[in-house]
């Protein structure tokens, strides 16, 4: 029963981390498409804590939703927010 | 959100879903085994095995003694690699100018004070990480991976300047990354010199004692476990890859017009 439930959460939570990808793909707007690929990551890592994977959980945190949107807000400073046609 | 939007969205789902079906059922090729597999069971057995001390490492933690003890070449080389980008960016912005001088307009109050208080904690927490790497999940990358969080905030609120004049100076990073790595070496040689210097066998990556190589690094202490080189290890990862990550940070917030100059030169 408690792998029916797993694999249930596991499916909720990967569902949800395509749905922030196809927004971070879509999205225009740099800092928001920043946002939902850093709550892509989040739901990766805990797709990682699920599959019993605690030290991958304890570094994906930091540098998925820490890291390396910091470093990504750094460039979209430097180039431009909006995308445009 | 549209309903052509959605339309897009939902079949993406169900392609992905459709091909981690058919990758279950064998269509891309042979499976893995679901049991646990042979080299895994060989890990887990000699993780800590004080009934074979010539074969088990010196901690509890499975991950961290495959990656600094059964597999530690690789992660040196691993480490290597990352100092080597380090060098690569410090080599971009080689003549820039990087001054801790002029006013800086941080955030409000409010995310300054919360700033503050995680000084104090996400350090605490990182260096947990590390210094129980060999006994609990963690370790040294992990444990920079999480200090770096705090690098990145004080960038963010308080600005860069402030940083720079707290005392992370360029030079000084570098100087901490460089003695990470340094430690790293060190350690990993360390039994081998020892060994050379008392005319015994010795291995490079040596942590515990082996069949005709007596020394190795301590692995209880007064009924506490060291964790022998991992230990080591993990806290000279910690510092460098802290120092690593809170330099190419220091260097992407510099301004472009300030790397502009010097670059375009």
């Amino acid at each position: 029963m408690i792998e029916v439930f797993t694999l249930a959460f596991l499916m909720l939570v990967s569902v949800a981390s395509v749905v922030a990808a196809y927004l971070a793909i879509r999205e225009r707007d740099m800092v928001k498409a920043i946002v939902y690929s850093a709550i892509q990551s989040a739901m990766y890592a805990l797709i990682f804590y699920v599959l019993m994977a605690p030290d991958i959980v304890l570094v994906y945190i930091p540098v998925s939703v820490g890291i390396t949107p910091a470093v990504l807000l750094f460039v979209t400073k430097k180039t431009e927010r909006y995308d445009g046609d | 959100m549209r309903a052509s939007e959605l339309f897009v969205l939902v079949s993406i789902i169900v392609f992905i879903f459709s091909l981690a079906y058919i990758t279950s059922l064998g269509g891309l090729g042979q499976l893995p085994p679901v049991n646990v597999r042979l080299l895994a069971q060989r890990y887990l057995e000699l993780t800590w095995n004080p009934l074979k001390p010539f074969m088990s490492s010196s901690g509890y933690e499975s991950v961290t003694a495959i990656v600094w003890d059964f597999r530690g070449l690789d992660t040196f080389f691993e480490t290597a690699v990352f100092y080597g980008a380090i060098i690569a960016a410090i080599a971009i912005y080689r003549g820039v100018k990087i001054s801790g001088k002029g006013r800086t307009t941080g955030m409000s109050p409010i995310a300054r004070t919360i700033t503050r208080l995680s000084t104090i904690l996400i350090p605490t927490v990182a260096a947990s990480i590390a210094l129980h790497g060999h006994l609990t999940p963690g370790g040294g990358f992990q444990a920079g991976s999480v200090a770096t969080v705090i690098v990145v905030l004080i960038i963010m609120v308080f600005g860069r300047k402030a940083l720079i004049r707290k005392g992370m100076t360029k030079a000084r990073i570098l100087l901490f990354r460089s003695l990470g790595l340094l430690g790293i070496g060190f350690t990993a040689v360390a039994i081998l010199l020892a060994g050379t210097a008392l005319g015994l066998n010795a291995y490079v990556f040596q942590n515990q004692p082996k069949p005709f190589a007596p020394l190795g690094f301590p692995k209880l202490y007064d009924g506490m476990i060291l964790g022998g080189s991992l230990l080591l290890f993990n806290l000279f990862e910690f510092i460098a890859v802290t120092a690593g990550f809170t330099l190419v940070l220091l260097l992407l917030s510099l301004g472009e017009e300030e790397v502009r100059g010097v670059v375009e030169k």
